[in-house]
This record gives structure tokens, sequence and C-alpha cells, in this order.
């Protein structure tokens, strides 16, 4: 809201620079979003002057010696002079010794270049009335000689422009802010003297309005309409257009601006009619039906609903309530007899309608936030006084007033103790006292209270319905002491002994991890769109993790894994150059499984090959295995051992992967999914990225992270000497390493018995190829012996290895490769 | 005898000295001491010694036997040098950069997130955390947000169709939708109805809004909220805390200031501005940080703790905003493109 200070200044006599200003206004809780100084400051000694010769200055090619004739304000003066675009006869404003221009620019007799000046002939910036000036500033309709140069440039002014927070719509005025000021710089408030009260004079004109009926009262809880007669529609004066102009508003007519103006000072919008032209001379409050049309003020045509408030004459609806007022129905040049209403609406309904119209006006933003019915009636005579003081006219009956019958009082009782407990420090009760008072918070009673300090009944007033308990005065309190004068302290906090969230630890585990695995972090969007999803990830994702409102097409989607965010971070550093390999995101994933979503705390990552560049030494690129072993140590920082969760290859519910290099374990069914291999080749290339490109990711339910580790317990060891005994077993290619070692494992154990201890069974080598059978491979296992007790002799050894040959050979499809 | 073996030590020594490999060596040394060697040939016939010479001849023998060892331990000692030697190759280059990437390194947001957490929990706060998608309940109601707040409408916020089902987000009332949360706030209330006063938790995370994104805007952004509930809380801790946090974050010479505000879920309400010349690119006197204010006693009734009894602060940031400020970013976009030229400023 634009607030002038001219206008201020009617109600209240502030005399604080525009600095002191804006720091009150900040700390009142106004916030100032930009200071606009518009028209001319105060400039003494600034004259109006007129050019009689021009000559060229002997010593300067760009200069010229000027006789300028300042009438009464001291006949001619010389000045010397480095403008271009004037001639002799303009008449210009002249800056004589003795004049300070903005900026602190004293102005002095002085010799340049040799030649004594007098003083300066001015431009519009040197002069504050323009941002950027081209030489002087040739003043129009030739202002009588040695005028002060005030009385010709227009007034100077300065405008804030303030952000009010919504509970504050009494702020929405010059009245409301200049209560704020006075109250902070302890002066009193000056209201508008009205003329009229009310009290209709003329004789009645039923002719013009003979009624007012209002169909939906708990839309429009008071309803006002005054009739002025014989009334001249004409520019406004001076005054009005200025203030009107300083705020941004253009004047149109003394009615419509006096609407406007008692709106900015009061906050209660108004809406005049031409009387002429309501249709049966009737107004009727109600609902629109539900395709009822009217065209706006500002030409277009608006279809209404029934949950939208109009008033209407006898046939057709004249004005959209509280929001813009009909094409047909405002007043015109001619109009003569008016009808002025001063009404309160439901805020609900005119947010309603306006947003789904559309269409918002400073009044509908006003209605929106709240006006107070209380003082309506103020603003209705307000504004009767300045249409009769600049149109003329006269008020007749009848006058109507429908609603508004439920009367305002509230009080609270609040302590001095209890203020200064909720500070934190103490402020005397006699401050407290004259702060409140200040906003017209009057103490109805006070009471003295031995423990607690005075008790105040305080009363609010009615334009104050957002303070409603002792919590809320803390606050105005707060506001008028100065938030900036809070005393400072030490921040005491007895430990509460808690550990942070489960979901924290794990995050910062498994950053933790990844970073000191030498992967850059990243952050990326989580929404993502519906294609990229029904791509890479599944149909029924791409259905149900849908935003009801997306804000952009390709942003509708809750993602349902960071790989796609990574792909997209890695193709813009290869597009721009910037060699890339390892790049990792920590953050929540969505997961669909069977129409229910969840979300999940996740870990995922992408290895991609060095692309185009050249190394001095070669290092072989990551592989299958390496994005295994980043997922299982994803998998450990949530407690869960990956080596004794059953591998699957990965099907349908990532599309992206490479089937046969790429594998999955758990299930949403136990709270977690792991993720990992090679990203599918062809589709990786469709996104423009080259080369293989490994990636893993891990998502478990925040709920299953306990954040507990399981206490590890101690287990002896042998210090005996390992037996060890390798096999090679030939199996067909499909089979899997863990398969055959379980097995063998099995059987080893088996054939020991309890003579001693099989501590490992681990595969060293995979073959197939030449020597072997097509369609087979040999995988060659490593077992380790060993006693707790003794050196194991070469002889048991051999036997149980016999053993386990013959067991294999007996119970297994596989054979024994020699 | 004697010159023989003076002869033989003499041999040896030129032989050893030749050799260059293990296998030379220990066929040398066959050669020598071995059992087929010439020193034991020459020990064989010491039979053939007389008697009386026996003793010397004795004496000389393991004297040359000596001698031998020594020579072939240095002809040993020669070789390994060598072969080790060999296994080295020639000396580095120390000045070639490695081939490996790294190192890794954090987001900027995740380093002003934990270096803030680590500020707050020497102060008593533990790190909270709750789910992105959240219910109308805990994002607005149950923070005192009335109903015909913009942010609750559909312009503002991100919602879900009322089909969507989240398996493990909670809603309070059956009817409630789900959208994303557009504060952290919503962890405050779940907070609260989880565990019982005294409670001083930070929770930092992902929130969103529903705007364009442009140098200062993204749709998804991140908050750090600190939530205080104990007994007899006052506005003057509530500054306390503020001042130690960017004290502590932004130096000594940062200054926080108060501007009364409002927000529906604190009473009464502030901004927090920071005075901060003396960081990078900050031109400002004031720069607004964050708002805060007292927890409203409606938002306490409506998660049942007595607010006679109880009282508290709470505090809400933007993380990006703070990003952006300590390192002098001016462009939020950043933080999401991921260029490696930009993450790897702030390890």
């Amino acid at each position: 809201m634009k607030i002038s200070l001219n206008w201020i200044k009617d109600y209240v006599a502030l005399e604080a620079s525009v600095e002191e200003l804006g720091r009150a206004l900040t700390l009142l809780g106004l916030e100032v979003e930009q200071i606009i100084r518009t028209g001319a400051p105060q400039l003494d000694q600034v004259f109006v002057g007129e050019v009689l010769v021009r000559d060229k200055h002997p010593n300067a090619d760009k200069l010229s010696v000027c006789q300028v004739d300042l009438g009464s304000a001291g006949g001619v003066k010389t000045i010397v002079c480095g403008a271009q675009n004037y001639k002799v006869g303009d008449r210009v404003p002249v800056a004589l010794a003795g004049a300070v221009l903005p900026g602190n620019f004293v102005i002095k007799q002085s010799k340049i270049r040799g030649q004594l000046s007098d003083g300066m002939m001015c431009s519009a910036k040197e002069l504050g009335v323009a941002e950027d000036a081209d030489g002087l500033l040739i003043l129009d309709g030739r202002p009588a000689l040695g005028t002060p140069i005030n009385a010709v440039l227009p007034v100077g002014d300065v405008v804030f422009d303030l952000e009010i927070t919504p509970n504050r719509p009494d702020c929405q005025s010059h009245l409301g802010i200049a209560r704020e000021l006075a109250a902070w710089f302890k002066l009193p408030l000056i209201y508008p003297q009205e003329k009229f009260r009310g009290k209709v004079e003329g004789a009645a004109h039923p002719e013009l309005l003979h009624n007012v009926s209002v169909l939906s009262p708990e839309d429009c809880p008071l309803y006002t309409a005054h009739i002025i007669k014989g009334i001249k529609i004409g520019p406004s004066p001076a005054w009005l257009r200025e203030r009107l102009t300083a705020v941004g508003l253009r004047p149109i007519n003394n009615v419509v601006d006096v609407g406007n103006y008692v709106m900015l000072e009061t906050g209660q919008p108004l809406h005049a009619f031409d009387a002429r032209k309501l249709g049966g001379h009737q107004i009727v409050v109600r609902r629109a039906a539900d395709g009822e049309k009217i065209t706006t003020l500002d030409g277009k045509e608006r279809t209404l609903s029934s949950r939208m408030l109009v008033i209407a004459d006898a046939a057709q609806p004249v004005v959209i309530a509280g929001i813009m007022g009909g094409e047909n129905s405002g007043v015109s040049d001619d109009t003569t007899d008016l009808v002025l209403e001063c009404a309160i609406f439901r805020r609900q309904t005119v947010r309603w309608t306006s947003k789904h119209l559309g269409l918002t006006s400073d009044s509908s933003y006003r209605y929106e936030r709240g006006v107070d019915p209380h003082s309506a009636l103020e603003a209705a005579y307000r504004a009767v006084d300045l249409i009769l003081e600049t149109a003329g006219g006269q008020v007749v009956g009848p006058a109507f007033h429908v609603g508004g019958d439920v009367p305002w009082k509230r009080e609270i009782v609040v302590t001095h103790g209890y203020i200064c407990d909720q500070l934190g420090f103490e402020i005397p009760a006699a401050e407290m006292r004259t702060a409140l008072e200040a906003l017209e918070l009057s103490i109805a009673r006070e009471e003295p209270n031995a423990a607690r300090g005075p008790a105040w009944t305080v009363t609010v007033p009615s334009w104050r319905d957002d303070l409603d308990r002792p919590i809320d005065l803390v606050e105005e309190v707060l506001r008028l002491h100065g938030t900036d004068k809070i005393p400072p302290a030490v921040v005491s906090s007895p430990g509460l002994i808690g550990d942070d969230d489960p979901v924290v630890l794990f995050n910062r585990r498994v950053t933790d991890y990844l970073v000191g695995h030498d992967f850059h972090e990243c952050v990326s969007y989580t929404l993502r769109s519906a294609k990229e999803i029904s791509t890479w990830v599944s149909q029924t994702a791409a259905v149900e993790l849908a935003l009801a409102n997306p804000f952009v097409d390709d942003q509708s989607h809750l993602r349902p894994t960071m790989i796609m965010g990574l792909l997209e971070s890695l193709k813009l550093n290869q597009s721009r150059g910037v060699p890339v390999t390892q790049l990792c995101e920590v953050g929540r994933i969505f997961i669909e499984r069977n129409g229910q979503n969840y979300e999940c705390a996740a870990a995922g990552f992408v290895l991609a090959e060095p692309m185009g560049e050249r190394s001095w030494l070669k290092r072989e690129p990551a592989d299958f295995y390496a994005a295994k072993k980043h997922v299982a140590a994803l998998a450990a920082a949530a407690g869960i051992d990956l080596v004794r969760q059953p591998l699957v290859p990965v099907t349908g519910s990532f599309y992206g992967w490479q089937e046969g290099h790429s594998a999955a374990a758990g299930e949403m069914a136990q709270g977690w999914t792991a993720r990992f291999g090679l990203l599918n080749l062809a589709m990786v290339r469709s996104l423009g990225l080259e080369g293989k490109i490994y990636a893993g990711i891990f998502a478990i339910l925040p709920e299953k992270l306990t954040g507990e580790a399981t206490r590890r317990r101690y287990a002896d060891f042998s210090l005996m000497p390992a037996a060890l005994r390798d096999f090679a077993l030939v199996v067909d290619l499909a089979v899997q390493s863990d398969e055959v070692r379980k097995t063998l494992a099995k059987i080893a154990r088996a054939a020991i018995g309890n003579a001693f201890a099989l501590e490992s069974v681990e595969v060293f080598d995979v073959y197939h190829g030449k020597g072997l059978p097509e369609g087979k491979k040999s995988l060659a296992f490593s077992l380790v012996f060993r006693s707790a007790e003794r050196t194991l002799t070469d002889d048991e050894v051999n036997a149980v290895g016999q053993k386990i040959q013959d067991e294999i050979a007996k119970s297994t499809p596989w054979q024994i490769r020699k | 005898m004697q010159a023989t073996l003076t002869a033989l030590v003499a041999k040896a020594q030129t032989d050893l000295a030749a050799l260059k490999s293990r296998p030379e060596f220990e066929a040398a040394k066959a050669r020598l001491v071995g059992p087929n060697g010439e020193l034991t040939a020459l020990m064989k016939q010491m039979g053939a010694v007389p008697k009386d010479q026996r003793p010397a001849m004795g004496k000389l023998i393991n004297e040359t036997k000596t001698a031998l060892q020594a020579l072939l331990d240095t002809a040993l000692g020669t070789i390994e040098a060598a072969e080790l030697q060999a296994q080295l190759g020639p000396a580095v280059d120390p000045t070639l950069p490695s081939p490996d990437a790294g190192p890794g390194t954090y987001h900027p947001l995740t380093l002003v997130r934990e270096e803030m957490c680590r500020i707050l929990r020497k102060v008593g706060f533990t790190v909270a955390d709750g789910p992105e998608v959240e219910t109308e309940y805990y994002c607005f109601d149950a923070l005192n947000t009335p109903a015909d707040h913009p942010a609750r409408d559909t312009q503002d916020s991100f919602f879900f169709p009322p089909t969507a089902r989240f398996g493990n987000v909670s809603k309070h009332t059956p009817d409630e939708k789900y959208l994303l949360r557009t504060h952290t706030s919503s962890v405050q209330i779940r907070t609260m109805l989880k565990g019982e006063p005294p409670i001083r938790i930070v929770s930092p995370g992902r929130t969103y809004r529903r705007d364009t994104t442009d140098a200062t805007h993204s749709a998804n952004f991140h908050q750090l909220e600190c939530l205080y509930v104990d007994k007899n809380v006052t506005v003057r801790d509530l500054k306390a805390l503020l001042d130690y946090i960017f004290g502590s974050l932004l130096g000594k010479a940062t200054k926080t200031r108060f501007r009364p505000h409002y927000f529906s879920y604190t009473e009464p309400s502030f901004e927090v501005d920071l005075g901060a010349t003396h960081l990078p690119k900050v031109k400002k006197d004031w720069i607004e940080i964050g708002g805060c204010g007292m927890v409203d006693p409606s938002v306490f009734a409506g998660v049942g703790y007595d607010p006679e009894v109880w009282s508290g602060y709470a505090f809400g940031m933007g993380l990006e905003r703070l990003a952006m400020l300590l390192y002098g970013i001016d462009d939020i976009r950043y933080f999401y493109q991921n260029d490696l030229r930009f993450l790897k400023q702030f390890a």
C-alpha cells in the first residue's frame, strides 16, 4: 500500500526525517518496500529567471556566460552555464547563492574559468524533480520572473510503499498508518471533522431511490445508501488530484476521486451510482443467478454464478458486490443525482468471487482482508462532505441503513507482570499504559495486583479485531517499546539428552560414505515429468505419483528414483565440457507399489565412464561389482546385510536397467528395496549420454530406521594355522555362484562333522571358454579349515576333501574339474 | 693344498661378484659349498693329509669356509638389492596428477544444514525429521492457519488428487487432502503430538511452493526450523538464540534485528533481519533471513499441551537463502544444476 507523507501529515504533525519515519514504520511491523520521492523538495533561493543574453565564455568552448533576469528576486544576474538546450527568452530555474540543492549541494557566488557567476541555472535532476535530465529545465507557461520555484513545480512528497500483514486491515488506510506513527512519535492523532452527520435536511425524493433490500444478509451485514441531488461532475480540485496521483491513482472526476480518496483515507470502499440509471429506482443486494451477465467498468463481460453477490436494480446486476461496478450504472459527465453506497461485504464471498472471476480491485483487496463495519458510517459521512465540497449538491432523503445492528464491545484483562513474563525483561507499567493508550486501546479499569503488578481491563477498538487475548497485547507493548531494544542474553539450555532422528543419522551416514568414496553430492528437483516416469520407471507410477495441480508440465510427478536427476546433472556437466564420473544424491523418493505410494529415505549414485578425457595413466572403468559394493554399503547404513539377501535380476518396476547386467534386492513389503547395475544402454544413449553408466539406489521406509544399532558381541577366534583346499566345479553358465557356494559349504560342513571348523568358502576364479564344454563354466572355490585347539594334519584334511568330492559327484549335477 | 684353498677363495671372489640372478647364485653356491662342491671335495681329501698337519689344515679349511660364506652373503645381498631395485622401476615424478577421480564433495546445502545443526546441537537441540508429503491438518490446521488462507489455495501449494494413497503418511482426519509440505513447521506438530514437553528440535528439510523458478525462487527449496517448548520461555530467550546462531555462523560482527510481523502460529511474531555487511556481496544494511515468534497458545492447545503451563518459540528460515548469503551465491538455480565447477567450490 502506498502512503503519502503529505497526506499523513493531515492527521499527525510529523516532524521526523524520512529516514526516521522509515525506521519507525519498519519497527512498527509495517515493512517499507520502497521510498519514492515525488515532486520537488523545498528549495529556498531558487527562482524563475529569463535568459536575456547568452555569450560564449572567453576561456571555455563549452560554457556560456548569460545575463538572467530574476525580476523581483534580485534583478539581472550573471550566470555561467554549461548546458546547451536553451535559448535567449527561455524561463528557467535559477539557484542563487545560499540555495541548497538535493544532495547537499550548496550554491555560492564563484569564478568559473575567470568569469564571475552569481549562481546556477538548474536541470530537473539538480532540483530533485526527476531521476534523469538532459540540460536545463525549461519552464512552460512563462511564470512570473522572481517566483519562488516551489510555486511553479509540483509539490514535493515522499511516498512509502508498505507491505501490510493480513492481520492488520486497519493499516490499509492513511488514517490507520497515521495512528501507528502518532503512537510511535507520541503525537496526537487528528481525525477529519465531518460536517454531515447523517441528518438529512432536504425534502425526500423517493423518485430517485425508494427501496433498498438485502436478500442475502450473511453476505452483506451492512448496507447504507445516501442520495445527493444536484451535483455537478467536473475535475477534482488540485489538492485532491495531487494526493491521488502521489499514491499512483489516476484522477477521473470529483465524485469518483472522492470515493477513492475516502477509501485510501479510512480503508472503507465506497461506490457511487447515477440515480437515473437504477432501474425501478431500487437497490437489491442478492446472489447472482447462475449464468447471469454483467459488463464491468473495464469493458469486459463477466458471467456470474450463484455463489457471487451482486448489487442489482429492479432488472439486472449493476455492481459485483465489493469488487467492481457495471459499465452502465456509474457516474458520467452528465450525472446530477447520486446514490452513494457504503457497505460491508463478507470477506469470504468477495474473495471467492474475485478469485473465480480473476478480477481484483482496491476495493476487493480491502474487503478480502476485512473492513471494520463499525467505522463504515464515518466514511460515508466523510464522503458526503467531500462530494458536497467538490461537486456541490444537497443530501436528500430517504437515507437507507440495512443491517449493522451487532454492537462492538471487547475487553481484555492483562497484568503488567504477565507481559513482562512473556517478554523476559521489564518494561515499566507507566510506559505500557502509555503505549496501549496511544494505540487507542483505552484502559477501562486499573486494579492493583500485589503479585503481578497492575491489572488492566483494556478496551479494544472495533478496527482492531486482531486483538483478542492477553498475548496479543504483549506484541502491541513490545512494538511500541521497540523490538530493537530487546536486551541481549546468553542462551541457557539444560540438555534434553535426545538423539537425532534415525532418518537424519541414516542420511548423514550414507552421505559421508558416498562423499568419502569420491562421489559429488547433488541436489535435484523432486518433481519430474510423466513421460520420464512412464519411460524409465513404470506406467502405474506415472499415474499414482501425479500431482493434482502441477505448475509446469515437466514437473508434474513425484520422483520415484533420484537416478534421473543424476543423469540430468551428468549430461549438464558433459555438455559443458566438465569431466565427471561419480555423482550421488541423498533424499526422499516416492515408490509406488500396487496403487499405494510410499515416501522413502533413499540414496542413489551413478558411475560413468570418463568421457573424452585423456589421462597419462589408465585406470579400469567402474563395473557392476563396484555398484554392488556401494549399494551394500548404503544398505549397511540402514542395518541391512545385502550379502545375506537374495539377489534377483531387475524386472518390471524400473525399466531403466540393462537386463542381465543389473540386480535387485528387497521389496516394499519388507520396508526397503535396492537396485543396482548397468543402466539400459539404449535408453542412456537416448538421453544423449555416451558409454556405460552403472548406478545404484537404496530406499527404505523412514519408520524402518530405528537408529539403534545392535550391540556387537566378541567371538573367540582360533590362533592355530589354517588348512586350505581348492575345488573347481564345472557348472551350467546360468548357475549363480552363490548357489554353488552355499551347497559346497553345506557339503563341507557335513564332511567335517564336529572335528574342526569350516572357516570360509570363497569363489576365487570364474572361467569359461577353451577346455570346457559349450554352455559350461568353471567356478573355483577356496575352502579354509581350522581347528580351535590344534594344527590340522594333512591326512585328516585330505580325508575331508575326499568326502566332499564324493558327495559332489553323488548329489550335485556338477563335475569336479581336475 | 693351502695354495688350492687360497686359489679357491680368490676365484670365488671374482665369480661371485659377476653373478646377476638368484639361479646363477644357487648354482655358484652349489659349485663351491654344496655336497658336490669344490670345498667339499677338498675337505674329503683331509684323510690324505698327514696327521700332524691336520689341525692346521682343519683350521685353514674352516677359515676358507668362513671366507666363502662371507663372499656368498655379500653376493646374495647384492642380488637381493638388485631384485628390489628391479621391482621399483624408474623414480616417480611426484608432480604428475593422480588419474583417480576425487575427492568427493558435499553439496553446499548439506554443508550449511549440517553446520546449523551442529551449532544448534551445542545448545541442546536434536535434529527431527518428517514426511515431505503432508496432510492439511499438519501443514495448516494444527498451525492455526485459517481455512481461507492463500497458502491453502491450489494457486500456491501442490496438492494430490483425492484418490492418491500414501501408505506411510498418516492422516489426522479421513477427508483431508495430501499436499507437498509448504514449510517444515509440520514437523513441529508431528513432534509435539508424538512426544512430551520439554522439546527442543531443529527440523531441516525440503519444502514446496507453487512458484515460478527464477534467480531467487524454486519450486522446491529447503528450510530449517527450530522449536523450543518449556516453562517460562520468553521473547528475550528467542532473541538470544538467534544472536547465538548467527554470531556462530557468520561471525561476531553479525547483528540481528526483529521486525514485528504476522504468522498464524506464533504470537508475537517477528521477521528476522541480519546486519552482516562484512559478508561478500552484502550491500544492504539489513537482509531478511527468516521468521520467528512465540508459539501461539492455540497451537499448544491443539496438540494437547496446556498453554497456561507451556510456552515456547519457533524460528524458521530458508537454507538456500542462507547459503547464498554465506557463500555470496546470486542465483538459486545453481544449487539444482550440480555443475561440478560449482560443487567443488565448497568442499
